[in-house]
């Protein structure tokens, strides 16, 4: 009984210690919770979805009947082109493309509705100057509206042509049906039924404050050990009647202390300030939270072991931050990725973290309840690694 | 030099034929010592030597490479905890947390030991008086100077009232006073019957330690008493003699008693006797019969420094002598 309660006492004091430490540094601990929400926040205010349209351009042959007017190829795709000029040669235009004059350019074929007559397709040919792969899709997309529109306007223009033809073969009915239902048979009329209404603070809040876990468990654990480790604190770990159990538990229950201060901090600010929906409740919220925390000490603590210097632990630290960034689902989607890559990604804590935060915030549910499973798995792999290398590192200095 | 052997029954700490290699040099070759209950042992020798690599192999954060240590009957690799219990180690280095105030850092060391909070606070008063620290107990470790610092490692080394204590370099870039007062420490520990063994560069220190290991290139030179280490290097008590006018050497060397008579200056001489109490009588006679007025004549207690020089020089000459016993034959064989 007497060695169970000298166990608690020691665990106590890593605990205890770990606890003091940051808090004796409320600047680091600040920037590492408020910073990310507070440029989440100017992002937020200064973010509004709004793309500047792509100026472009339209090249229509001599002799084809398409409109001159720049505002009706604005109105084909509302928001997307800012039609900058109107021309027939699309050499110089073409020159303006590459320079980076416009970012579109639209080159309309020659004889398109002579060629719909003759049960030919005609191409459009579209060209753009873009290396962001985020605007080459919006390009891509425009493109597709653009084309889309064009079309209707080709068949419509053929149509009412054709419909004088029909009047005359076929008798007064035809002239019934407008020329623009012909060519746009069917509308869409949209809806989103999601629960909650999407917006960038609700999107990305539970993302921000997954990322700020695993990072907040991850760097400071990392650093943590390995500061004991070179500093000598090691050697008096060894001497002393400590084990390797003890000082992880210890660390452990700091550190999930930690997260649940920072996590009722951050679930203040993220729905009381934000705004941000928690349809799911807060106690399966916590316990995400703890997941995500228990994962992501392992990973600092393998950090902490492989890492010969502070300055590697923060190299490291900062590699798993950015893949956090990339790979997590934080900025693309991980559906997106192609599927070996899609391992890192799940490999990675936030990743779970994220995709159950958002789901549990937004949706009121569990998504992926085998993420949670996930998460617990890589905790229990990485805790126990970290136990016997630590066990081997305190009682073997050779 | 062969390390005298200290008779005891039963020493806290024995050392037999311990080597220590790593990759590319042996740092610690062949030491043997023991160390008994309620002493100092102070480890005297130039840095890298060898004096750390032997406490962390005395304290088990370090494995030997050949030999046998036991400390408190157990071998360090596998201290029980109730023998980790008993003993306590301060590194050379600054290891406490600078963002725990002196106070929270001996807190911590306590608890790593298992004391409980109520009886911990007595402790960390207590360890924190005994460093002369109480006062400075809610500065931030960083905030202290190093010499507090250090201090602050031994105030947490003593938290758990161990029986014996690794200190290593515990005055390692202090100032003389401080160093003084660290020293005063470590004597009233061991007045309370705490064993000690004190790792030191400076040679000086030498006389505050029951016994004294010099320790060169990881070998043990010497092992002995301070005041015998003395004797071994100057073969017996040193007089120093002096005259109102210059005076031959030779004229002593017939003297009873006296081993041995240098010249230092024009009018001094440092005569070798083997009883300083027996031998000043006869020397003042024999200078008085050869019509020299002697001027003083005083025991010189040689420095530590003299001491350790003398006893360096005398293991060089020692092993200069082997090289050449083992060089000649191979010499001859040439010829």
């Amino acid at each position: 009984m007497d060695d169970v309660a000298q166990g608690v006492v020691r665990m106590a004091s890593f605990t205890g210690k770990e606890l003091r430490e940051v808090l004796r540094r409320p600047g680091v601990l600040l920037s590492l919770i408020v910073g990310p929400f507070v440029i989440m926040f100017i992002f937020g205010l200064g973010y509004s979805g709004y793309r500047e349209p792509f100026r472009t351009e339209i090249v229509i042959p001599p002799g084809n009947e398409l409109p001159r007017d720049a505002g009706y190829y604005e109105s084909l795709a509302p928001g997307r082109l800012r039609v900058l000029g109107i021309g027939e040669d699309a050499a110089p235009a073409e020159q303006r493309l590459r320079s980076g004059q416009i970012d579109l350019l639209i080159v309309a074929p020659e004889n398109a509705s002579e060629e719909l007559r003759a049960g030919r397709q005609t191409t459009i040919r579209v060209a753009w100057n873009e290396i962001d792969p985020v605007y080459d899709q919006l390009a891509g997309l425009a493109t597709s509206i653009l084309t889309s529109s064009l079309n209707a306007e080709i068949i419509e223009h053929a149509a009412t042509e054709g419909i004088s033809f029909a009047q005359a073969e076929i008798g007064p009915e035809a002239a019934s049906v407008p020329p623009e239902v012909i060519a746009r048979p069917t509308t869409a009329e949209t809806e989103n039924v999601a629960p909650t209404e999407p917006n960038v603070l609700s999107f990305f809040g539970p993302a921000v404050f997954a990322l700020v876990i695993q990072h907040l468990a991850v760097t400071l654990t990392a650093l943590s050990m390995v500061r004991e480790r070179l500093s000598g604190q090691m050697d008096r770990f060894r001497v002393a009647p400590v084990t390797s159990m003890e000082l992880l538990v210890g660390k452990y229950i700091a550190y999930a202390a930690l997260s649940l201060m920072v996590t009722a901090i951050v679930g203040a600010l993220l729905v009381g300030v934000l705004g941000v929906p928690l349809l799911g409740g807060w106690p399966p919220f916590i316990g995400i939270v703890l997941l995500l925390t228990f994962a992501s000490l392992g990973v600092g603590l393998l950090i902490s072991l492989v890492a010969d210097s502070e300055r590697q632990a923060v190299q490291l630290s900062m590699l798993i931050l950015l893949a956090s960034v990339f790979f997590s689902g934080f900025v693309l989607p991980v559906s997106d990725f192609a599927e070996w890559t899609q391992y890192i990604s799940y490999a990675l804590p936030v990743t779970h973290g994220i995709a159950s935060l958002q789901a549990h915030m937004l949706r009121g549910t569990v998504a992926d309840p085998w993420m949670l499973g996930v998460l617990a798995t890589i905790g229990v792999v990485l805790y126990v690694g970290s136990l016997l290398r630590l066990r081997r590192v305190l009682r073997s200095a050779d | 030099m062969t390390p005298s052997a200290h008779p005891t029954a039963d020493p806290i700490i024995t050392v037999r034929g311990v080597s220590r290699a790593f990759e590319d040099r042996v740092a610690v070759d062949d030491l043997s010592f023991d160390v008994d209950a309620g002493t100092i042992l102070g480890v005297v020798g130039p840095s890298g030597s060898g004096k750390t690599t032997t406490v962390r192999m005395l304290t088990g954060t370090l494995g030997r490479t050949s030999g046998e240590i036991r400390v408190l009957g157990e071998d360090p690799m596998r201290f029980s905890r109730r023998v980790r219990g008993r003993i306590a180690y301060l590194p050379q280095l600054f290891s406490l947390y600078e963002d725990l105030s002196a106070q929270e850092n001996v807190g911590f060391v306590a608890a790593l030991y298992g004391i409980g909070p109520f009886r911990r606070r007595k402790l960390i008063r207590r360890a924190l008086e005994v460093v002369d620290l109480h006062d400075a107990r809610h500065r931030l470790a960083r905030n202290l100077s190093g010499g507090m610092q250090r201090r602050l490692e031994l105030a947490c080394a003593l938290v758990h009232s161990p029986d014996v204590l690794f200190v290593d370099e515990p005055t390692a870039g202090i100032d003389p006073l401080l160093r003084q007062a660290i020293w005063d420490e470590l004597r009233e520990l061991k007045a309370e019957g705490r064993t000690l063994l004190v790792t030191t560069q400076y040679v000086t220190e030498a006389e505050y330690c029951d016994r004294v290991a010099l320790i060169v290139d990881g070998e043990l030179v010497a092992l002995d008493q301070p005041d015998a280490l003395r004797q071994m290097v100057f073969g017996g008590d040193v007089l120093q003699v002096d005259t109102r006018r210059a005076v031959d050497p030779e004229l002593l060397t017939p003297v009873g008693g006296v081993s041995n008579v240098r010249q230092t200056a024009p009018r001094q001489l440092m005569v070798t006797v083997d009883d300083a109490g027996s031998s000043t009588p006869r020397i003042i006679d024999a200078l008085r019969d050869a019509g020299v007025e002697v001027g003083g004549i005083e025991e010189h207690q040689p420095t530590f420094d003299e001491v350790f020089t003398g006893l360096v020089e005398q293991r060089r000459a020692a092993r200069g002598t082997a090289n050449q016993d083992t060089s000649e034959p191979r010499g001859l064989s040439n010829g």
